[in-house]
């Protein structure tokens, strides 16, 4: 097993305003899956991939991945764990203002000792002739496939997706969905998706719908559905 | 309903605690200081422009070779001057090393302010100069000993006529540690002076001449008359006495500079507010955009953006000006008073100070507030509200090559974002050194200056005397001394002392051609003559012009003088062959009654100048040296802060791909350290090349010469004083970029 997710609790505030967010989660995933974690907001779906992603921690339960538990890891454990088994997809793209599209990938390649090669990436990416435009010079698609590219060209174990089409529109969200698809195809990456939307479901090896907290539903799809052929 | 965004204010004064209180101890430290100052320095500034009435201070000052003839007198009270006999004898101290230079009471000219105790009236009592006393540790009650006789100190005086305690004209410092003024009572004066006193007069103008130059030609008038009928020893108008006029040269010159110091702290104050009110916008976009889209005037956001900087700057302003006028006055009038001799003084409201330190600081302030906020509110809330603030369609990024690895890409890129926060930075920088080699440099230029003089000079003693007196001291040297006057330029000119050497001196060691004079080092760098060129001077007392052909320099920074051979100087000079009028001697000579003796000139005497300036100086040189390492670290915690508060989010974000925050602060806080080292590297030469200019320009207004020379050492402190008060910050911000949540990239903005 690749990831193993046992038992995670979590919960925000105390006493009156003390929300349960996560009541026990078990997920279990094998290397190079793509998971979709399907709910409506609040149900905690993005605190679970946060937990995963080692920037927030859980109240009990644990979490092992490739063979290392990661709540028992210390802030400087967590850093190289990000570092070495990580690339981070946000709804809101979170590129680095001032640095154009190509530094934005290079910041990602930086942390890897066998980083995919920038130029290719780039031109996989469709990005290759907006490598020297600022992130304000792109459109929201181009910004979001740029922020694949910093989070894949280090060549992560786990690529985890917060809503990345949450701010698209339809066509580019499908773009996207498409080229997370061929990301994980091509470099066999475990992906954890995030996301509101039912439809993208389809495009899964495995879903997880969560409400309140709990796991409703965890199946694997007999067929996928290529991101392309997606409707909503 | 009372506004509810009132509310944010008590918030954000906690969130922004410590950017407001850097800018609150800053604001306060200049504004204190500079108004303190100027508070200070115009009263003083007031009390001595009224002292030259209220004390009845003299227009000018001559000594005689003798008392002065009825004839002579009625002359003078021609020119419609009053004469006043102002007597003094000067006596070495025996239980203090020092000379006091004593005179009867006064009561109609050059009267003194009693600052404690009170004058003598009895024999053997005695009053003395305050700051003479202060220096020597001598208080009301003590006991001074003259001519093995004990007086009993009754009173600590200021002599209007000897504020600054210059014992001659001619020296380039004052000295009141070794040199002092006294009165004692007539019947004390009669058997003091008996074996040797001068014959001073002071004199006033029945009517006040209106300006300097017009002082000079009743002045010249005065002298004419002196020439022609006395045998003149010596002549000070009051314009060009420093003993009168120094206090006020300093008081005034001082004021131009601490007024030109506020101006480029609040041109820095101002920069870093402009910087931080767009910082706030940016940071605020969201709040700012939602206001308005709710409803929220212009006018209403204005004000409430404007309210917590300006509350900051008001509030500053009054607790600087309280601090002023009580804690900082006192500091800057005891530095007078630790320089100069001052009459007691009055503190007055100070209307200018307070336009300088508080009014425009204020006005600059609200403008810069105001008009950044205007401009940015042009924008459609949407702008805001998507935090998209530009004006210009997208500016485009600066081309960097790709060879460069992205690490030190990422620096430059962090420095391009930040150029407005890294240019005050680097001012900053500058105006911190500068202030920081004034505190270094002067006590290292004054020890080199004192170096230089001690290890140059001719011989231990020089003795002047009134007539040709033999001596038996073994290695005696006979010389003569005269001064001629360098060209006047404007109204002062220079005083050159003018050396006869016999050609086998051992005491100056060079070969003299048959018309060439050799000039003193001092004398070559003050007026930039060099080997071949000619030197024009004149008499001290009259016209008459003489020319020089400098065949070389001596190396003696000790004075402004000149050297020729002793056949020259009789010849050029209109002597008999084998005149002398003074010695010079490597031991003390004894066998001369010192009655012959006009003057002696040892060790002490030349080195006064940088002993006066280490005690005059020595406390205000350690205030300015940690003056300029504060400024300097709140001018870098304040913008090196918005540098990292303005990037929080890409921080975080970065942090959440892997990033360890050493790596992090590598980036966001090297790129600081950066601007820093180097701001710290390009300034030191240029402050170094502004002060050289500034003191030059400064010292040429007095008597003599001081070579501004600074050792490599001071620079090498001034570099580490801004390393590791640089240290210190980084620190800070290290902890700061480590503080930094990863959920800030988590939440939806971008």
């Amino acid at each position: 097993m690749f990831i193993e997710i046992k038992g995670i609790k979590k919960h925000f505030g105390e006493g009156d305003s003390r929300v349960d967010v996560l009541n026990g989660i078990d997920i279990e995933l094998e290397k190079g899956e793509f998971c979709v974690l399907l709910g409506p907001s609040g149900s905690g779906k993005s605190t679970l991939l946060n937990i995963i992603g080692g920037i927030d921690s859980a109240d009990s339960g644990y979490i092992v991945v490739d063979g290392e538990k990661i709540d028992k890891m210390s802030e400087k454990e967590l850093t190289q764990y990000r570092r070495k088994h990580l690339g981070y997809v946000f709804q809101m793209y979170n590129l680095i203002p001032d640095l154009s599209v190509r530094e934005n990938i290079e910041v990602g390649a930086y942390l890897s000792d066998n980083p995919l090669d920038v130029d290719d990436l780039l031109k996989t990416l469709g990005l290759f002739e907006h490598q020297k435009k600022l992130p304000n010079q792109l459109s929201g698609g181009q910004q979001q496939r740029t922020a694949i590219g910093r989070a894949i060209v280090k060549n992560p174990d786990i690529l985890l997706c917060d809503e990345p089409t949450g701010a698209l529109d339809y066509n580019t969200s499908k773009e996207i969905l498409k080229l997370i698809e061929d990301v994980n195809k091509k470099y066999g990456n475990t992906v954890i998706m995030v996301t509101h939307n039912d439809a993208i479901k389809n495009m899964a090896d495995r879903v997880v719908k969560l409400r309140d907290g709990v796991i409703r539903k965890n199946y694997v799809n007999d067929v996928k559905i290529s991101a392309t052929e997606l409707d909503w | 309903m009372k506004n509810p965004l009132l509310k944010r204010f008590k918030r954000e004064f906690k969130r922004e605690f410590g950017k407001y209180l850097v800018i609150f101890i800053f604001m306060i430290s200049v504004i204190g200081f500079v108004s303190g100052f100027l508070v200070a320095s115009g009263s003083m500034i007031e009390a001595y422009d009224e002292s030259f009435e209220k004390y009845n201070i003299e227009d000018g000052n001559f000594e005689l070779y003798s008392k002065i003839d009825e004839q002579s007198l009625e002359k003078l009270e021609q020119e419609n001057v009053t004469v006043y006999e102002n007597f003094y004898t000067e006596k070495d101290t025996e239980n203090v090393q020092s000379t006091l230079r004593i005179f009867k009471n006064r009561e109609d000219v050059n009267k003194l302010c009693v600052m404690e105790g009170e004058l003598p009236e009895n024999r053997n009592e005695i009053a003395i100069d305050r700051m003479y006393a202060d220096n020597n540790n001598l208080s009301v009650g003590d006991r001074i000993v003259i001519d093995t006789k004990g007086f009993k100190i009754t009173g600590l005086v200021s002599f209007s006529d000897y504020t600054a305690l210059y014992s001659s004209p001619s020296d380039m410092m004052f000295d009141s540690v070794r040199f002092g003024v006294a009165v004692v009572s007539d019947s004390d004066f009669e058997v003091l002076s008996k074996d040797s006193i001068h014959y001073c007069y002071s004199f006033t103008f029945d009517e006040n001449p209106k300006n300097d130059e017009q002082a000079k030609e009743m002045c010249d008038d005065v002298l004419e008359v002196l020439t022609q009928n006395t045998v003149l020893v010596g002549f000070i108008p009051q314009y060009s006495n420093l003993a009168i006029n120094m206090v006020g040269n300093d008081l005034g010159n001082d004021k131009s500079i601490i007024t030109m110091f506020l101006y480029v702290v609040v041109l820095i104050i101002a920069f870093i507010f402009a910087i931080t009110t767009s910082n706030t916008i940016v940071k605020e976009s969201g709040v700012i955009g939602t206001l308005r889209a709710s409803g929220y005037k212009k006018r209403e956001i204005i004000v409430h953006y404007m309210t917590m900087p300006m509350v900051v700057v008001l509030v500053s302003a009054v607790v600087g000006n309280v601090l002023g006028y009580t804690v900082f006055k006192n500091v800057a009038a005891s530095m007078y008073y630790s320089s100069f001799s001052l009459p007691t003084y009055v503190t007055v409201w100070n209307m200018e100070a307070f336009v300088l330190t508080t009014v425009i600081p204020v006005i600059i302030m609200f403008f810069i507030n105001f008009f950044i906020l205007l401009r940015k509110l042009q924008l459609s809330p949407l702008k805001f509200i998507r935090r998209d603030l530009s004006k210009s369609k997208k500016k485009k990024a600066m081309t960097l090559s790709h060879r460069i690895p992205i690490i030190h890409r990422f620096r430059l890129r962090v420095i391009l974002q930040n150029i407005p926060n890294y240019l005050t930075i680097f001012f900053g920088v500058f105006l911190a050194n500068v202030i920081l080699l004034f505190g270094l440099a002067l006590p290292a230029v004054i020890d080199n200056y004192q170096n230089e003089i001690t290890s140059n000079m001719i011989c231990d003693y020089q003795y002047i005397l009134k007539m040709p007196v033999e001596t038996q001291t073994k290695g005696a040297e006979k010389i003569s001394v005269t001064s001629l006057e360098t060209l006047e330029s404007k109204l002062k000119s220079e005083s050159v002392t003018i050396y006869g050497i016999s050609d086998d001196s051992k005491y100056v060691d060079v070969n003299f051609d048959k018309s060439g004079v050799y000039v003193s080092s001092a004398l070559s760098q003050k007026f930039d003559v060099n080997e071949g060129d000619t030197l024009k001077l004149k008499e001290e007392y009259g016209s008459k012009e003489y020319e020089f052909e400098v065949s070389g320099v001596y190396d003696y920074p000790g004075a402004i003088a000149l050297f020729m051979d002793m056949d020259s100087f009789t010849e050029t000079f209109s002597l008999d062959k084998g005149y002398f009028n003074g010695y010079m001697s490597d031991k003390e000579i004894l066998d001369i009654d010192e009655k012959f003796i006009a003057t002696k000139i040892t060790e002490d005497d030349l080195t006064k100048t940088s002993r006066q300036m280490q005690t005059s100086m020595g406390s205000m040189m350690d205030m300015l040296t940690m003056f300029g390492v504060i400024m300097f670290m709140l001018i870098i915690y304040l913008l090196s802060k918005i540098v990292i508060e303005k990037n929080a989010q890409s921080i975080s974000m970065t942090k959440v791909l892997g990033y360890s925050d050493y790596e992090m602060s590598s980036l966001y806080v090297f790129a600081t350290t950066i601007v820093v080292v180097l701001s710290i590297l390009v300034t030191i030469p240029v402050v170094n090349f502004v002060m050289e200019y500034l003191c030059e320009t400064m010292l040429s207004q007095y008597p003599g010469y001081l070579p501004y020379y600074v050792p490599f050492s001071v620079f090498v402190k001034m570099a580490l004083c801004g390393l590791l008060s640089y240290l210190v910050i980084a620190f800070l911000q290290y902890k700061k970029v480590k503080k930094i949540p990863l959920d800030i990239a988590l939440k939806n903005r971008e």
